[in-house]
């Protein structure tokens, strides 16, 4: 086994690929990435046996076809570390991988291939090809809500729902909620199908995929989801639960209708944030005609207060929220305005863009 | 230009030195228990615990054991080493829990402030009780009567203006005692309080504060704040108000759960790390049941596991987390094992607790309110 391929060709899929490699393992081969050498092309494998991501490159100077896995991060610190310019050559001797460049010499051990799991063939229940921005802008819309480490492990990933003609996404952590609907005229299915990717799968797959019309092609199976593009395939288990029934918490009817300025909000909402509980993060917003007032205290009886002005006739209502919520959305939304829709201070608000959004976000109060 | 605001605070402060604090501590319960309704072990050495045939510990003995140095926790084949004659019975929680409920209504009829802090003690807040003209020293008398004539058991009684010193106060004249710390006394009685006196000077700490100097409450108090906070930690604040007599701690009636943990003493040692596993997996089910069983004002927020050594020495490891999955506590485990691969003769797991209700501080509301956050039963990824 021996190829040449420039360090700028084999760095950024490198790092990819090893990205999934967790730091620490309980089995000695789970640290290393699989090396595939067939015709003109390598390909570069790294699993943490729930996410596994392939790279494929072209390389040049082949001599004899062959596998062969090396350990992960000491083959990506050596290629980050080489000048830019640099060839690299790589040339399998026995037990020992050798990489050569200029005037450097790396001896690498291997560990056999055959004890290197790959993720079975994913059996589809739904295969569509979709633009890969698409999927970018619904991890990007969504994602931040995912719950972390909750013991509703449902939470912990990001539900994918196959509709006809339509992907939906939806992230919760049961204190707020964020869902995107894009069109993809590809998906072909009756009925909706929904899918639970682990929050780890969801943030390696947003790394991947490029800001582009260039199709990914999507494999909905049981137990894993496959997407791949012509220079990775990436595949994820499944998380096995049920998903909490998402529609029921949309609000509906909420009277209170507020337009305001998108980034005055959000520059209001993070000065105020500096002064509020550390813990909890709660914010009192009150609202009256043709304004908000935005309140923060803290345990040291700091104080802070903005006032915006806002798009509102009616009722004032006083109401409490984690003002990281409030952030995480006042980011997101891609608008100049963002419309706040409220029933009372103990129901949900609604934030979504004002007109022709794709997406739509719900946030419980805090009894402050 | 400056302005100032009076703080709430300043203005509900109430004169904390006016509170009247008992601490009732039943002398030997499980056994007192035992003694009172079988005869026969009146004035023998008895202890009620798991057989030395089966690994067991002393839970509790009377004092003719204590004579021979028996102690609480201590290997009942230990024990029988040390006093051949000892008796051991097993013990009858649901007769003890009877017996604790029926002092618990004695208590009852001087005060609702009342913070058990197991079966056989418990502080009571009399401050505001209006019996016994509202001599604190006279309602200790009274319960210690009570609690005598009605159960045949004694309980010796504590009583002064805080916990910290209530508490040191019914271990005075035990067995069967009542020791009292008048306000006006509470200064020279600190002074001469031995350091090793203090709940939480253990061993360890006795010896770093001997080593220091300090033998008393009075030699204590030439430390500053900062000195005892730098060798001591948080605990050192502590050390340094109890130094002084100071203990602002409410008696408060609703004891709120800090954790939920199942241990088990193995009737053999367990050694290597693939065994300490598997009996982790089956203590995880215990929890897991506790867990579904227990009131959703928890939320979880760490995992520990504690093992003790066949030289009974002990380690647990802990860590913040919220999910509690086996993988934790096996992590958690094999940190154990890395710092002492011996074999041990108690595991023990659990979760650290956060209670929702707490302080009336912010609520955040749930989306899915009926979704409990405290089960634990969470399926491994493989």
């Amino acid at each position: 086994m021996k190829f040449s391929v420039s360090r700028d060709a084999l760095l950024k899929p490198l790092q990819l690929v090893a990205g999934v490699v967790e730091k620490r393992q309980t089995l000695p081969v789970l640290s290393n990435v699989l090396m595939q050498l067939r015709g003109q092309e390598l390909s570069l494998t790294g699993t943490d046996l729930e996410v596994e991501i392939v790279g494929r490159l072209p390389v040049t100077g082949v001599d004899l076809e062959g596998e062969v896995t090396v350990p992960a991060r000491k083959l990506v610190d050596i290629c980050r570390s080489l000048p830019d310019d640099a060839e690299l050559k790589f040339e399998r001797d026995g037990e020992r991988m050798i990489l050569r460049s200029g005037r450097s010499r790396f001896m690498l051990s291997t560990l056999p291939t055959n004890d290197f799991p790959n993720q079975e063939e994913a059996d589809a229940k739904a295969s569509f090809d979709i633009p890969q921005a698409e999927i970018r802008r619904l991890v990007e819309a969504t994602g931040f809500a995912m719950a972390q480490q909750d013991v509703r492990y449902y939470l912990n990933g990001l539900l994918l729902e196959c509709r006809p003609q339509q992907l939906r996404a939806v992230a919760t952590d049961g204190h707020r909620l964020a869902m995107c609907d894009r069109d993809v005229p590809g998906i072909n299915v009756a009925e909706p199908i929904q899918a639970i990717v682990p929050r780890k799968g969801i943030l390696e797959l947003a790394r991947l995929l490029e800001d582009s019309d260039a199709p990914a092609s999507v494999v909905l199976g049981n137990n894993h989801i496959r997407v791949s593009n012509s220079q990775f395939t990436f595949t994820s288990k499944l998380v096995d639960g049920k998903f909490p029934d998402y529609e029921r918490v949309l609000p509906k009817g909420g009277s209170k209708e507020i337009y305001a300025d998108r980034l005055e909000l959000r520059q209001a909402l993070s000065r105020a944030a500096i002064l509020s509980n550390e813990k909890y993060r709660g914010v009192r917003l009150q609202l009256s005609d043709g304004q908000l007032q935005i309140v923060a205290n803290n345990p040291e009886q700091e104080e802070a207060e903005e006032i915006i002005s806002v798009d509102y006739h009616g009722e004032t209502l006083e109401i409490g929220f984690n003002v990281s919520y409030l952030l995480d959305v006042t980011a997101v939304v891609a608008s100049d305005q963002i419309r706040i829709t409220l029933a009372d201070s103990n129901s949900s608000a609604l934030l979504q863009q004002p007109e022709d959004g794709d997406s739509v976000y719900v946030i419980m109060p805090m009894r402050l | 230009m400056f302005s100032f605001h009076a703080r709430n605070s300043a203005n509900t402060v109430y004169n904390r030195s006016m509170r009247k604090i008992i601490h009732a501590d039943c002398d030997c319960f499980y056994a007192s228990v035992e003694m009172r309704d079988d005869p026969n072990l009146r004035g023998k050495p008895i202890a009620v615990g798991g057989s030395s045939q089966r690994r067991g510990v002393i839970s509790t003995c009377n004092y003719e054991a204590r004579r021979f140095g028996v102690r609480s926790a201590m290997a009942t084949a230990h024990a029988v080493r040390l006093c051949p004659d000892l008796v051991v019975v097993p013990g009858n929680m649901k007769k003890y829990r009877e017996v604790s409920q029926s002092i618990r209504e004695i208590f009852l009829e001087y005060t609702d402030r009342i913070e058990p802090l197991s079966l056989d003690e418990a502080y009571l807040d009399v401050s505001d009780s209006a019996h016994c003209q509202g001599s604190a020293t006279l309602i200790a008398e009274e319960i210690r009567a009570r609690v005598r004539e009605q159960l045949h058991i004694t309980i010796s009684a504590g009583v002064a203006p805080n916990k910290f010193l209530a508490k040191v106060a019914s271990d005075w004249n035990k067995p069967d005692g009542l020791f009292v710390i008048r306000p006006d006394q509470v200064e020279a009685f600190v002074h001469q309080l031995a350091v090793r006196k203090i709940h939480g000077v253990g061993r360890v700490t006795a010896e770093k504060l001997h080593n220091m100097g300090i033998q008393t409450c009075a030699d204590l108090r030439r430390f500053s704040k900062l000195d005892l906070a730098r060798s001591f930690g948080k605990f050192g604040q502590r050390l340094y108000e109890l130094a002084r007599g100071i203990d602002e701690r409410g008696v408060s009636s609703d004891r709120r759960r800090k954790s939920a943990s199942v241990e088990h003493t193995f009737s053999e040692d367990i050694d290597g790390l693939e065994q300490w596993q598997r009996e982790l997996a089956r203590l995880y089910e215990r929890l897991t049941e506790r867990l579904q069983k227990m009131d959703d004002r928890y939320r979880i927020s760490g995992a520990f596991v504690k093992v003790k050594y066949h030289d009974f020495t002990s380690m647990s490891q802990e860590r913040a987390n919220k999910s509690c999955r086996i993988s934790e506590f096996r992590h958690l485990l094999g940190l154990c094992w890395e710092k002492r691969s011996d074999p041990i003769r108690l595991l023990g797991v659990g979760v650290k607790l956060i209670d929702l209700q707490d302080d009336g501080g912010p609520l955040q509301y749930e989306l899915w309110p009926e979704e409990k956050k405290t089960v634990a039963p969470v399926r491994e990824p493989l």
